[in-house]
């Protein structure tokens, strides 16, 4: 298996699993926000979609990486909130309204690059660019620690600090302490003056964003054209990533980290014996064992630690 | 035994808010599809397109020829049974999203037996069919068992079996099931002797891949009909997703209910998947059901998971399917139209406090009336 640890440790396979982490993370932290607030995001891969065809098409149209990375933001921020609109204003369940929005997105998209381009697949005739990437002087000319670090994408680093920042957010702000109690009684939360639905309106657009900045990563980072439902179930995988890190902060990161590590591994191994689609079984497959044991234990001990949201 | 005047007063009123009730729900649902088709036309309207041509191909396309008809009617077959499949753990309340895996467990095992075991002709297309409802009822099973004995979370748990067996799937289609000296990706015919029949042999007219799983749906539907409202398994696998705490507190042991539901419905998925091997391809193929497992959950929504209305939403959703491809041939609007439209329909069914504000409004409207007729 000499080959197999040196696949592991190539700067290749490194700098490739940093970078097919990068929408797993920003998408499990977006599942993460909304799950502590109340409400399970299932949206996650329609707004990851809508987000990455939106970037592609304007950044295309207007020529500015900015504005289509903007745009493409955005539409995913609406989309968080037409979810919470949804799940509190007309009483919608979460997980189906979801399940809508991701057919939504699918559909939506894929009829606007058809309309626009009368291509079916994606937006490869279109030149719409990628977000830059940063190089990092110094470092770049380490051996391996260069490879894998400098020319990473802007989105990327972002994605890695992202982790931090949601800790910061949590369990350091007003606001953190606010979404978290919200997330875990609501009824409790209001009767001490926090406004619920302010709160959870915001926790929704904040997840829609991070699942838009992941969205726009696969159009204008990690490719530079959109194809039509190329998020390919990343959402549902990040949204599992949410549940194997036990809803907390550092647990997410680790989890998404090692799905995104688990794929790029898959694809590394492509050119060894190793079938590619059995090796990239195992994240999921370690997922149910850990599912099933993270219940079994919270049974033996009776009450749950965190009460995962809506479900 | 004569009943009181009180007591029949009180029935006739009891049936009369049913009625209503019913005829609520009827008026909702189609008033759903309305929206929904109203917003698909705005929608095709804002792209500059002809909203009046690409409606008259999308609504009466999939009838003008007989081999279209058979096109709808073999992924209405297997779009239903997808939705009955969903259907029954939704009655008890378990958001199963797990109807892919089932299926592709499924189709693998009617597809194995169907090619590797020579068998006599009936028993070759029956022991296929058993084969694959026994592997969906076990791809049920563990999500089922997983959320009914520890309480683990049923979509995640779903979500990730559906990553697996997709997998493992097309694995074993790219590499042992692939047809030996073959460079296309796909595995060796299923034997003649169990192929469903097509309908093209029983009506003589050109049916397209349509064959007897529409009868074999057609039944399916019924004696999930029967389950669920006539024996005692279908009663408690309502009450545990009415309430399941009143279930628990009735003697209802609401851990095996929801198993049986998770492992009803795997069965009727694993036959979905039977039916696009032995019925419409005859072979195992990469990504045989495509979208369709989630479709079916909107199928079941849209029928409120009342398994002979689901029939019918079936129908009606692959005509829609049908009939978006028609109309991309015919006029410059995407067949993706379509799916914008089951979007809708899907965010309008789940805004469940827009009927029931609806059904309010009417009651009040109703008891005012009625004070009124008694002054």
């Amino acid at each position: 298996m000499s080959s197999g640890f040196d696949v592991v440790l190539s700067s290749a396979f490194l700098a490739a699993a940093l970078r097919v982490s990068t929408p797993y993370l920003l998408a499990a932290f977006g599942g993460l926000v909304a799950e502590r607030a109340g409400i399970s995001n299932i949206a996650l891969e329609g707004q990851m979609l809508a987000a990455a065809c939106t970037g592609a098409l304007v950044a295309g149209y207007s020529g500015s990486v900015a504005l289509g990375a903007l745009s493409g933001i955005t539409v995913a921020t609406l989309l968080g909130l037409l979810l919470a609109a949804l799940r509190l204003e007309l009483g919608a369940d979460a997980i189906i309204a979801g399940i809508g929005l991701n057919l939504l997105a699918s559909g939506a998209t894929a009829y606007a690059v058809y309309t626009l381009l009368g291509d079916k697949g994606g937006t490869s005739g279109l030149d719409s660019g990628t977000l830059p990437t940063v190089p990092l002087p110094g470092i770049e000319s380490i051996p391996v620690l260069g490879d894998v670090l400098s020319g990473q994408n802007l989105i990327t680093w972002l994605a890695f600090l992202t982790a931090p920042f949601v800790a910061w957010l949590f369990y350091r702000t007003t606001f953190g302490f606010h979404l978290r109690a919200v997330g875990e009684m609501p009824d409790a939360a209001a009767s001490v003056g926090i406004p619920v639905r302010r709160v959870q309106y915001a926790g929704l657009a904040l997840s829609g964003a991070l699942a838009g900045l992941a969205g726009v990563f696969l159009s204008m980072g990690y490719v530079s054209f959109f194809v039509r439902d190329m998020t390919a179930g990343r959402g549902f995988i990040a949204l599992a990533a949410v549940f194997l890190g036990g809803l907390r902060p550092w647990g997410v990161f680790l989890a998404a980290l090692g799905f995104g590590a688990a794929e790029a591994l898959a694809v590394q191994l492509g050119t060894l014996d190793v079938p590619p689609q059995l090796v990239s079984t195992i994240p999921y497959a370690m997922t149910l064992v850990a599912l099933a044991l993270y219940a079994w234990r919270r049974k033996r001990r009776g009450v749950g630690q965190v009460a995962p949201a809506s479900l | 035994m004569t009943s009181t005047l009180v007591e029949t007063e009180d029935r006739r009123e009891y049936r009369a808010t049913r009625r209503r009730g019913l005829a609520v729900d009827l008026s909702m649902t189609l008033a759903t599809v309305l929206a929904a088709l109203a917003v698909g036309f705005l929608v095709i309207l804002a792209t500059g397109k002809d909203p009046v041509a690409a409606y008259e191909a999308l609504l009466t396309g999939p009838l003008e020829r007989s081999f279209r008809v058979g096109r709808w009617l073999e992924d209405a077959t297997t779009l239903t049974l997808l939705g009955l499949s969903v259907a029954i753990p939704f009655r008890a309340r378990q958001i199963s999203l797990g109807a892919e895996s089932q299926l592709y467990a499924g189709a693998l095992a009617a597809a194995v037996v169907a090619i590797f075991l020579p068998l006599p002709p009936v028993a070759a297309v029956i022991v296929p069919l058993v084969a694959a409802a026994a592997a969906g009822a076990g791809m049920g099973f563990v999500p089922g068992s997983m959320k009914a004995r520890l309480g683990a979370n049923e979509i995640v748990a779903t979500l990730m079996l559906n990553a697996i067996v997709v997998r493992v799937y097309d694995y074993l289609v790219n590499g042992p099931l692939k047809e030996p000296g073959s460079s296309a990706v796909y595995s060796e015919r299923v034997q003649p002797d169990s192929v469903l029949t097509p309908l093209t042999d029983w009506f003589g007219i050109p049916l397209g891949r349509s064959n007897v799983g529409l009868v074999l749906m057609l039944l399916t539907a019924a004696a999930l009909w029967l389950l669920i409202t006539r024996t005692p398994l279908g009663y408690r696998i309502r009450m545990t997703g009415a309430n399941s705490d009143f279930a628990e507190y009735g003697g209802i042991r609401v851990p095996r209910a929801i198993e049986w539901s998770f492992v009803i419905g795997g069965a009727v998925a694993g036959l979905a998947g039977a039916h696009l091997v032995q019925g419409v391809y005859g072979r195992l193929e990469p990504g045989l059901a495509g979208s369709l497992a989630f479709e079916g959950i909107v199928v079941a929504l849209l029928a409120r998971n009342n398994p002979l209305v689901v029939v019918i939403a079936g129908l009606f959703y692959s005509y829609l399917r049908a009939g978006g491809d028609i109309m991309e041939q015919q006029t410059d609007v995407g067949t993706e139209i379509v799916v914008v439209i089951q979007a809708v329909i899907v965010l309008l069914v789940t805004a469940q406090a827009l009927p029931d504000l609806l059904k309010r409004r009417i009651a009040r409207k109703q008891a005012a009336h009625k004070q009124v007729g008694a002054r």
